[in-house]
């Protein structure tokens, strides 16, 4: 794969853009969830190369994005992360995307398609959950007490971050290998970041803007998921006008990771129009 | 002192430690060995005895995602296993375990992915360390972080707060943008006040440093200010003067920078002067931005026995206008001064209409770039209304 370094567009620096494939191929954009980076995709993204334009990136503040491009009131809510996909579009001319969500990508992407609908191919939502704490007679699975939970649990996990070690990190974008010889690398980010992430992601609620999906859409669900159960995907599936649904028979919150070729599977049926 | 004859060791004995059996089941750790998918298949006796689960309960299908707690669990979900997909191990994360009877062990989880002979995940190996005594004093150390940031805010906004002044000769609008990327407090300020009969005194500072000691400085320096404006001692050069004296003695004061200026209420006589600090902008209708480079001297306390410059005047027409701000609006770290007092006189003109609080709101919230972020900034406006030189 090869750093994006060529373009002199600030978003393709800003997002740590790596891009693989066919440069003549359909874009594939993938776009990780809450907890770590691009590497999220290592398993399922090469899968495509043959075949697609592969676009990787990392969210503001997340892996090695520039971290002084996160503005905590911008980065409020996952409208700015929206905005962030389209304008890596934009940059690097992405036409006829299919964009793959993981998590609470899946949202972002759900924003993104209802933005610039023309621009989208397709979108993939992996572990969607458009509402993680129950309301009203809808089960997201968590109440707000347990993502106060959370957020102690990310107060206690420094996972390599220290303010020694930021400007080290964050000052070498081009010496990844600086990074990697720590521990914990692929999770790592600045605590209050990590905080202000969490809560923008599970405080969201993006349940009424799935009615608007206007382009070809599969949600991908695991068998069981701790954190986005099967009544959480197949509300996801209902919602979106015309979407295919796959169960992958996988445990855990990422089948990226721990079930790749199912995923791949399910995503190269989808697209090739068995889906 | 040894007689310098050491004695050779008593011979070990073979039984001690032999056991490979008790060594894992007494370790003074908790052992657990899971399934990629987290069902737990081997745990050893400490574990039992720190949790109260029995052995079979968990090894009947449970997984170590349903001993967390809620919040656990999507930590579980987000970092751990992916850390584990992704590099073979994770190291030190800190989780609560619900023990059998519901109460919570805080532990340090440390787990080695093992892989078969085609690279695919076999099993994962957890050592479990009690944290309770750590967990406690870490939770300790964070609220007094918290404490001390919320005392940090308090204490800033108390010091900046302050009676608006009632004169209907002048108009003032300030504004405080803290920095975006931090949550300590910074060190800028602004005041307005009497300085004397028929005359007002306006400043905008901005104390080196962050935290608490900043702002504390920044409220002594802004008091001194306030009681030496009102000392009558002749004008802004000379409350300069006073100022790097006080400086001296209060150790974050020093380096401290301001613009300082006072205005006739009757006639709009104007003088000012500046401490290492950016020149104000004068404003008067019907006329393109000037910048006020007279005054200008050494940030305080650099050099208390050098006296300051005479002070730069003007005489303000009524509706002419002051503007005083701080580094962090016109500053970027990739290009001159000269480049940013361009661009503020720029956005001045084209928000002359505004009355000065529209002015500095919407100064301070749309002129700075997002390459500044870790600066805060301050501005204010001063507007004479009437009774200024025709």
């Amino acid at each position: 794969m090869t750093r994006a370094a060529g373009s002199d567009s600030a978003c393709v620096v800003r997002n740590n853009v790596t891009l693989a494939g066919v440069e003549t191929g359909r874009p594939m954009l993938f776009a990780h969830g809450f907890g770590c980076d691009q590497s999220m995709w290592r398993l399922v993204a090469p899968a495509f190369a043959q075949t697609h334009r592969i676009v990787l990136f990392d969210h503001v503040g997340a892996g090695g994005s520039d971290r002084s491009a996160y503005d905590f009131e911008r980065y409020g809510s996952l409208d700015a992360y929206a905005e962030d996909v389209l304008e890596l579009c934009r940059a690097l001319a992405l036409e006829d995307v299919v964009l793959v969500g993981h998590s609470v990508s899946a949202m972002i992407g759900t924003l993104a398609v209802r933005e610039e609908p023309d621009r989208f191919r397709a979108l993939v939502m992996v572990s969607p959950s458009p509402r993680y704490v129950d309301d009203d007679g809808y089960v997201g699975g968590f109440s707000a007490a347990d993502i106060d939970e959370l957020l102690e649990s990310l107060a206690s996990n420094y996972l390599g971050w220290s303010s020694q070690l930021a400007p080290v990190i964050m000052g070498n974008p081009d010496r990844p290998e600086l990074g990697d010889e720590l521990t914990n690398s692929f999770c790592r980010t600045d605590p209050d970041i990590a905080q202000q992430f969490a809560r923008v992601t599970f405080r969201s609620d993006t349940r009424a803007e799935l009615a608007d999906v206007r382009v070809p859409t599969l949600v991908l669900q695991c068998a069981q998921d701790a954190i986005a159960p099967r009544a959480v995907g197949e509300f996801v599936h209902r919602a979106v006008p015309g979407s295919s649904y796959a169960l992958l028979d996988a445990t855990g919150h990422c089948p990226n990771l721990s079930a790749p070729r199912e995923t791949i599977a399910a995503i190269a049926a989808f697209l090739a129009g068995r889906g | 002192m040894s007689s310098g004859r050491s004695e050779a060791p008593a011979p070990l004995d073979p039984a001690l430690e032999a056991s490979a059996e008790e060594l894992y089941e007494d370790a003074p750790c908790g052992y657990l060995s899971t399934l990629p998918d987290g069902r737990i298949v081997k745990v050893n006796r400490t574990f039992l005895d720190w949790t109260g689960y029995a052995r079979e309960e968990l090894l009947g299908g449970r997984r170590l995602v349903d001993l967390l707690t809620a919040g656990g669990r999507i930590y579980h979900e987000t970092h751990y296993a992916p850390l584990l997909a992704l590099q073979g191990a994770a190291n030190e994360i800190a989780l609560e375990l619900r023990r059998a009877d519901g109460t919570r062990l805080p532990v340090l989880l440390t787990s080695l992915l093992k892989r078969d002979a085609d690279r695919q995940p076999l099993l994962i190996r957890t050592t479990v360390f009690s944290a309770v005594d750590r967990r406690a004093y870490e939770h300790e150390l964070l609220l007094a972080r918290d404490r001390e940031r919320d005392v940090a805010h308090v204490l800033q906004r108390s010091l900046l707060a302050s009676e608006p002044l009632r004169d209907p000769r002048i108009r003032v609008g300030a504004h405080y943008r803290p920095a975006v990327d931090t949550l300590e407090v910074g060190g800028d300020w602004h005041d307005a006040f009497p300085a004397g009969e028929g005359r007002v005194g306006v400043v905008v500072g901005d104390v080196v440093g962050r935290g608490i000691e900043a702002a504390s400085a920044m409220g002594q320096l802004r008091s001194a200010t306030r009681a030496l404006a009102g000392a009558g001692l002749g004008g802004p050069a000379q409350l300069l003067e006073r100022l790097d004296r006080f400086a001296a003695g209060v150790p974050l004061a020093l380096m401290a920078t301001l613009a300082y200026a006072e205005i006739e209420l009757d006639g709009g006589a104007v003088r000012y002067a500046c401490a290492g600090h950016p020149p104000p902008l004068l404003l008067q209708s019907g006329a393109e931005p000037v910048v006020l480079w007279d005054g200008r001297s050494l940030p305080l306390g650099v050099d208390p026995e050098a006296g300051r410059p005479p002070d730069g005047r003007l005489t303000l027409a009524s509706g002419g206008r002051l503007l005083l701000y701080t580094d962090g609006l016109v500053e970027r770290h990739d290009e001159p001064l000269d480049r940013g007092l361009e661009r503020l006189a720029a956005a001045v003109g084209a928000l002359r209409s505004r009355d000065p609080q529209a002015l500095v709101d919407e100064l301070v919230e749309t002129l700075p770039q997002d390459d500044t972020p870790h600066d805060d900034i301050c501005a204010l406006c001063a507007e004479l209304r009437s009774g200024g030189a025709a």
